[in-house]
């Protein structure tokens, strides 16, 4: 075993949003400040202690707070961020949902909700709506409270149901 | 010719929300430029103490570290007051220097800034700087602040009174002598705070040619701050340059000049590098205004059928440990809205602010408003139930007639100079009615008593009350073409989240006649807007939407004249504005439009909020099963916006009722400085909250609108206090303080059998 110091770099190999990625990084430092020093700042750090859960990403598909999570800890990981959501100028049915139904005013917590009612909707796209508003409380929306949040998620699990059809 | 009208009064979508949905939105810490370093903040553990030494050394010495400042490097600054209505001598006096000078005053008061050009760096050298304190006695409760034999905060001062608002309305001791009832608690509204979901940030540079100063990070109040780092640097304003980028949730704490953004001002200009600071969480809870906390003693006299005489209040208001750029605001506002909606003959109150050892008091959604209705409303809810009189019936029959209005209050001898309380217009009684009619208030009060039992109480509350907002002085506006056919309208608003842009294009082109993807609003920087004054006091559609209304009416007008038509008969289209008969031209021929609106008093509107809750006897927890908000807006630009921000309002109000606390202890520590400490509200404790949106026009501003942001908030907390003490009966123990958490609404359980 090797010891390495805690600003010491460690290569990490990760794949983010699609694209295989070589990171170096120092071994402290966070998924998300790897990620947004990587440019990918739409990953929003709203407490650094797990709370807030703006920081939320995908990793191998389920979401995790970013925040909480090694960079290190993401090696041969998959890694959602909400910059993979939309196909090009095609926003993904959640978002257009958000848009719709006021789920967002000053969009800071937006990212986290997004990634965290991806996977939601992915692990259990027939989630029943007390199982999506208890998914949902794990982050936190001070603009809207989130209700609105938890209409966005029903009212777009709905349409990818009816898609499936 | 007709013109495309219609775009105010729509749900018309919001502007910016694409960069918000994709992660494209850029907030300050996604700001970067070239050779940027990085503050980190050592604030004061300890709430009172002298400063004996502070050793720099072990810090410095760390690879990385650029330099370590503390009040010895910097000018004896202060941070100024921004509004003149909140200035007065006294609070010059305890005015925050931007790191502790001799003495700290709370925790996490500034102490020093060490500059790493890591910001991991910075962090862990933060922790090397040695602070050698000498503690000193605290003070830590605002109702005793004042009391003889305190430690003094500020020795220069003599006590620790920051100012007092006495208001007589009417001769008090005769009506209280005519009372039949007379009803009286001390009441206490909470410490507790906005917690926008980003943290405060700046990053300052100066540009080596120019010796110009960029702060990034602006929001609110981009002006004022300008002004305020001009004194303070002793630079020209016109030298300093403010930059809003996105605000995650502003809320009435972000973007006041606070010591942070001086720091990293002079920290720039001292190492010529850019620098930034980014505020974590926890920093947050200590370091970002804190609001509310407020004890009232309230009486109110009545007569035994329920006709409100007279109230008296005496009430201690919270300062913290400085005066910030809010100046006497917290004990100002309450001031204007204890009289609320109601018909007194005569009330006599007075409002002090005391300093405590605890971080510094500013405005929240809501401010004063909020604390005032909480008190007045519960102890109206007592007295309806000393004279065994529905809580509604008891408003209703003191409520301020709708042909009273306008209504202004007639202050007598010995009143402090304040803004006139007067109530242009709206419908008080009738708008109440409305939201009992929607809510189906009888039937829930029948539900209520019949679903109440052993396991489970069910309480029914309301709240009035009136709310100040479109503070002026003024906006201006400028709306000026473009070539392709494109609009921009300049004004100096701020975007905390809340869809100005979105309502200010509205208003452009509804009066324009073109539709939303030619306008675009201008609001970001103040090299690009000369003046503006900001986002707060609700003022943002009320008075920079009637500025973009003229300057868009002026832009219509003087294209009217270039063609030698009637300013009805123009019609913009296609980069041309045309007239009747075929006679056009370029869109910028015309030049650009301006519009300015002054507003020399602010303008009051009404509002309710009715709560339906249940408690678990067994566990004390309360749920708000059902909220309705109902607020009279004047006119409601995009009723889809206005609702999302009564909803949002609502929402923190109900969070502040319920679990939200800033407490201390004995010692003013903090006991929350966490999310986890902090319970903000989810999905999860919320209901869905139901808005009832009234338009009775303002008079005085073309628009008609009046403010709306707050709103939401001002009823919420009294409601949900008074459906708890309804559901725990209106004879047992008064409920006279929030947060209802299940541990405080145990104890009154307790107390009851």
């Amino acid at each position: 075993m090797t010891w390495i110091g805690e600003d010491d770099s460690a290569a990490v190999d990760v794949v983010v949003n699609g694209r295989p990625t070589a990171m170096r990084v120092p071994a402290r430092r966070t998924l998300a400040d790897a990620l947004r020093d990587d440019g990918l700042t739409g990953t929003h750090l709203g407490c650094e202690h797990g709370v807030c859960g703006a920081c939320t990403v995908l990793l191998d598909g389920r979401p995790v707070r970013s925040c909480l999570t090694l960079a290190v800890q993401a090696e041969g990981a998959d890694v959602e961020t909400v910059e993979g959501m939309a196909e090009g100028p095609e926003l993904h049915v959640l978002q257009r949902a958000f848009h719709e139904n006021g789920a967002l005013q000053c969009g800071f917590c937006t990212p986290g909700f997004l990634m965290l009612a991806l996977g939601l909707l992915r692990a259990e796209p027939e989630a029943p709506p007390e199982r999506v508003r208890e998914v949902l409380t794990s982050n936190l929306c001070r603009c809207t409270g989130g209700g609105p949040i938890v209409q966005a998620v029903l009212a777009a699990q709905r349409e990818l149901a009816g898609d499936v059809a | 010719m007709t013109r495309v009208r219609g775009l105010v009064g729509a749900d018309v979508e919001r502007l910016a929300d694409l960069p918000l949905l994709t992660g494209a939105a850029r907030y300050v810490a996604d700001v970067h430029r070239d050779g940027e370093v990085h503050a980190r903040i050592v604030r004061s553990q300890v709430a009172h103490a002298r400063i004996v030494g502070i050793d720099t050394a072990d810090a410095e010495a760390v690879p990385g570290v650029l330099a370590v400042i503390t009040a010895d490097d910097l000018p004896d600054v202060r941070i100024p007051i921004r509004l003149p209505l909140a200035d007065t001598p006294r609070a010059r006096r305890v005015l925050q220097p931007p790191l502790a000078r001799g003495v700290v005053r709370y925790v996490g008061e500034p102490i020093a800034v060490v500059v790493a050009t890591d910001a991991y760096v910075a962090e862990d050298a933060a922790e090397l700087v040695d602070v050698d304190l000498d503690d000193l006695d605290v003070v830590a409760e605002v109702a005793t602040a004042a009391d003889p034999g305190m430690p003094v905060l500020h020795p220069d001062l003599g006590d620790n009174i920051v100012s007092s608002y006495p208001l007589h309305h009417g001769d008090v001791d005769a009506a209280f002598a005519r009372a039949d009832v007379v009803v009286r608690e001390r009441l206490r509204m909470h410490r507790h705070t906005a917690v926008p979901m980003e943290t405060r940030g700046a990053i300052a540079e100066v540009d080596p040619a120019t010796g110009r100063l960029t702060l990034w990070g602006g929001a609110k109040v981009k002006h004022a701050v300008r002004a305020a780092l001009g004194e303070m640097l002793s630079m020209e304003p016109a030298d300093i340059r403010i930059v809003e980028v996105n605000v995650g949730g502003g809320f009435g704490v972000r973007g006041e000049a606070y010591p942070e953004d001086y720091l990293v001002a002079f920290l720039a200009l001292r190492l010529r590098r850019p620098v930034k600071w980014i505020e974590d969480r926890t920093e947050h809870f200590v370091a970002t205004n804190h609001a509310r906390e407020q004890e009232h003693e309230l009486e109110i006299a009545a007569t035994a059928d329920g006709r409100l005489l007279a109230f008296r209040d005496r009430a201690w208001c919270d300062q913290g440990a400085y005066a910030r750029s809010q100046g006497t605001l917290p004990e100002l506002l309450p001031a204007l809205h204890l009289p609320g909606p109601y018909r007194w003959e005569a009330f006599a109150l007075e409002t002090t602010g005391v300093l405590t050892n605890r971080t510094p008091v500013g405005t929240y959604r809501g401010p004063g408003m909020t604390e005032a209705a909480f008190v007045r409303e519960r102890l109206l809810d007592v007295l309806a139930g000393r004279l065994g009189l529905d809580p509604a019936e008891l408003r209703r029959r003191n409520l301020i007639r709708d042909d009273d209005l306008p209504f202004t209050w007639s202050l007598g001898a010995g009143s402090a100079p304040v803004p006139p309380i007067s109530y242009q217009s709206g419908a008080f009684c009738s708008s109440f009615e409305t939201l009992l009619e929607r809510a189906g208030y009888d039937e829930l009060r029948r539900e209520a008593a019949t679903r109440s039992g052993d396991t489970i109480s069910v309480g029914v509350g309301v709240a009035t009350y009136v709310e100040v907002g479109a503070m002026g002085p003024f906006e201006d506006a400028r709306i000026a073409p473009a070539a392709d056919g494109s609009f921009v309208v300049h004004v100096g608003v701020a975007s905390l989240g809340q869809g100005v842009e979105t309502v200010l294009a509205q208003i452009a082109g509804d009066e324009l006649g073109v539709p939303m993807d030619r306008l675009r609003v201008d609001h970001h920087d103040t090299d690009a807007v000369p003046m503006g004054f900001g986002a707060f006091a609700s003022r943002s559609t009320p008075v920079a939407g009637n500025a973009v209304l003229l300057a868009a009416r002026d832009l219509r007008t003087k294209a009217a004249k270039l063609l030698g038509a009637e300013p009805d008969d123009v019609e913009f289209r296609d980069g041309h504005v045309h007239g009747p008969g075929g006679a056009s031209c370029p869109v910028q021929d015309v030049g650009e439009g301006r519009g300015r609106f002054d507003k020399p008093h602010p303008t009051f509107s009404f509002g309710a909020a009715l709560s339906v809750v249940e408690v678990e006897r067994d566990t004390g927890r309360v749920r708000v099963v059902r909220h309705v908000v109902v607020h009279d807006v004047g006119r409601a630009v995009n009723p889809a916006l206005v609702r999302g921000q009564l909803a949002g309002a609502a929402s923190q109000g109900i969070g502040a009722a319920l679990l939200e606390e800033l407490s201390y202890d004995e010692r003013a520590q903090p006991m929350a400085t966490t999310l986890g400490d902090y319970r903000l509200p989810s999905a999860g404790e919320l209901p869905d909250i139901e808005v009832i949106v009234l338009e009775h026009p303002a008079p005085g501003n073309p628009l008609g609108a009046k403010g709306a942001g707050e709103s939401g908030m001002v009823g919420t907390p009294a409601a949900v206090a008074n459906a708890v003490a309804d559901a725990l009966g209106a004879t047992g123990p008064q409920v006279t303080t929030l947060p209802l958490t299940a541990d405080r609404v145990r104890a009154l359980l307790r107390e009851a059998t």
